[in-house]
């Protein structure tokens, strides 16, 4: 079976020298929930936006169910996109915008230029964004500012967005890290959802490793911009997990707090401030 | 400070230990500063020795007796027409709203020009390749040359185009305003929000998509909140364009103080007085609600 995502000895330097991606070799399949894990700086976030080339590969290249994405441009590149769905750490939602119009503008690749600022939408579209709204559950929150919602909310509003795309692929920045822990639970279980019940694949970048034995069905691990580990959540053990995160590491668990249950999160031996697994403060 | 590890045997550390050659910059600073302060006299050649206070004071107890108070007759105050040519735009009155409204024209047309120009001069939105990089420097490099002449100049060469008036004076503001309103523009812009640009851009909408949805929503209060701001301090220019042919209430003003006519000098300085306190309060008001 192809590979819905192949990604051939990827490398990215950025101007400031630093090697974010060195050599990284991949092929993702169809129907996988693939999550990333790794330090900080250890180029999950470089290797999600080298998928849509948000960021362009030094060398190396990445094709998208069978096209080559570091060489397609313009038109061509916006049609590979359109078919990639992508939500943010900070959600990045126009703020200032209604929730409405942030959901909408996922199917701004379908539309034309004119349609967008005459701001005339498609019936079609309007529907579908009515629809996506109610699967994330705020469609009642249609028309307040993005900016009124809680961090939990927006990011639903981020995965409504990328559902207008009727995407392929999910890209997940770190999805969950502004979050708490409940609420990192409920927006993953959507992510989940739309894994299985609309096939769409999900490559996610997490900070806990025990999100990822929960959610994953493949686990990569990145460690200075190469491929430290590739396999079943549950090989991970006490020995790979220093491999990946340093002999320092202490694993924090995040409870999984399922159906409002009040989530256990257990940090009691965090010494290693050089590691990034630090809970978020609650919102 | 330092005895507080000396005491204890610490090493004092290295911010707090005497530097000879740092206290010896700073006297030296003083030296400069103070040599400046003489030598700009020197050359300026400040002579006070004309002073007359007792004159002073005289003329401002003129200009503050209004030409409309007693003993003076209100109706043949500056604020209304002086004779049978004159209409209600010849008065004082007349002749600040005309001023308000060159203010508000040289805002506009600046503002018409300095938006498209703006997102040209923006780093975030130019920072595509090498072309573009170079006409973000260029449109940068044209607001600083257009700000640093000043505006009266630009009237007096007004003047030379359009002829001594109102046209000269909302030339004036306006091409000075390109290079002031360009400028806070393009920083409003460069100021936004990357990551909706970067969800945009994601969902494969073109580059006029991303910056109509993701751009221009972000940019809505501070362009107008720039814009009462510069409107507020044109209106304050189109009182003293007058001065050098640029019409409005700054050309009556001149003429009266060179008449000798102080207190009708003072009804123009009074009117204008209370037009800039007005404006000001109201554009700060506008822009507190924006922020």
């Amino acid at each position: 079976m192809a590979a819905l995502v192949s990604v051939k000895d990827l490398v990215k330097i950025y101007p400031t020298g630093t090697r974010a991606l060195d050599g990284v070799s991949l092929d993702f399949q169809k129907g996988e929930f693939i999550v990333l894990i790794g330090l900080s700086g250890s180029g999950k976030s470089t290797l999600l936006r080298c998928i849509n080339r948000l960021v362009d590969p030094t060398s190396g290249t990445v094709a998208f169910d069978g096209i080559d994405v570091t060489r397609s441009s313009g038109a061509a590149l916006r049609q590979i996109r359109r078919r990639i769905g992508m939500i943010f750490q900070q959600f990045n939602l126009v703020k200032r915008s209604s929730v409405f119009s942030n959901v909408l503008a996922g199917r701004l690749g379908y539309r034309g230029t004119w349609r967008t600022i005459l701001g005339r939408p498609t019936r079609h579209d309007v529907a579908l964004a009515f629809e996506n709204l109610g699967r994330v559950g705020i469609a009642d929150r249609a028309f307040s500012r993005s900016d009124a919602l809680s961090g939990g909310q927006q990011q639903r509003v981020g995965i409504a967005r990328a559902l207008m795309q009727e995407p392929d692929l999910m890209l997940a920045d770190e999805p969950v890290a502004s979050l708490d822990p409940a609420t990192s639970h409920s927006v993953m279980k959507y992510l989940e959802e739309i894994n299985k019940k609309d096939g769409i694949t999900v490559i996610c970048s997490l900070h806990f490793l025990s999100l990822a034995r929960r959610y994953g069905t493949r686990v990569i691990a990145l460690k200075g911009g190469k491929v430290a580990f590739d396999g079943k959540p549950a090989e991970i053990d006490d020995r790979r997990f220093k491999e990946i995160y340093g002999e320092d590491a202490v694993e924090v668990e995040i409870g999984l707090g399922l159906d409002g249950a009040k989530p256990t999160v257990a940090a009691d031996s965090l010494d290693a401030p050089a590691l990034d697994l630090r809970i978020p403060p609650d919102r | 400070m330092a005895d507080y590890f000396t005491a204890r045997g610490l090493p004092v550390p290295k911010e707090l230990q005497r530097n000879p050659l740092t206290e010896w910059r700073r006297t030296l600073l003083v030296v400069i500063a103070i040599a400046v302060f003489y030598v700009s006299f020197k050359v300026t050649d400040i002579d006070t020795s004309r002073a007359n206070l007792p004159y002073a004071l005289e003329v401002v107890g003129k200009l503050l007796h209004f030409d409309f108070l007693p003993p003076n007759d209100p109706s043949t105050s500056v604020l209304f027409p002086q004779n049978e040519f004159e209409t209600f735009w010849d008065g004082a009155f007349g002749l600040m709203i005309v001023t308000i409204f060159l203010g508000i024209l040289g805002t506009a047309f600046g503002m018409v020009v300095a938006i498209p120009l703006s997102f040209l001069g923006a780093r975030n939105i130019m920072a595509g390749n090498r072309v573009t990089v170079a006409i973000y420097v260029a449109v940068r490099l044209l607001f600083t040359v257009i700000r640093s002449i000043d505006v009266l100049i630009v009237v007096i060469v007004g003047a030379i185009i359009f002829g001594l008036g109102n046209a000269a004076g909302v030339f004036g503001i306006a091409f000075h305003n390109i290079g002031v309103m360009g400028k806070l523009y393009s920083e409003a812009i460069e100021g936004i929000d990357a990551g909706p640009v970067e969800a945009i851009t994601a969902t494969g909408a073109s580059r006029l998509q991303v910056i109509w949805t993701a751009v221009l929503p972000q940019l809505f209060n501070p362009f107008v909140s720039f814009t009462v701001y510069r409107l507020d301090t044109n209106v304050r220019l189109a009182q003293v364009i007058g001065f050098v042919g640029g019409g409005g209430i700054g050309q009556p003003l001149f003429a009266n103080i060179q008449l000798l006519r102080y207190p009708q000098a003072g009804t123009f300085i009074l009117l204008v007085v209370i037009t800039v306190a007005a404006m000001d309060f109201a554009s700060s008001q506008i822009r507190k609600k924006l922020a």
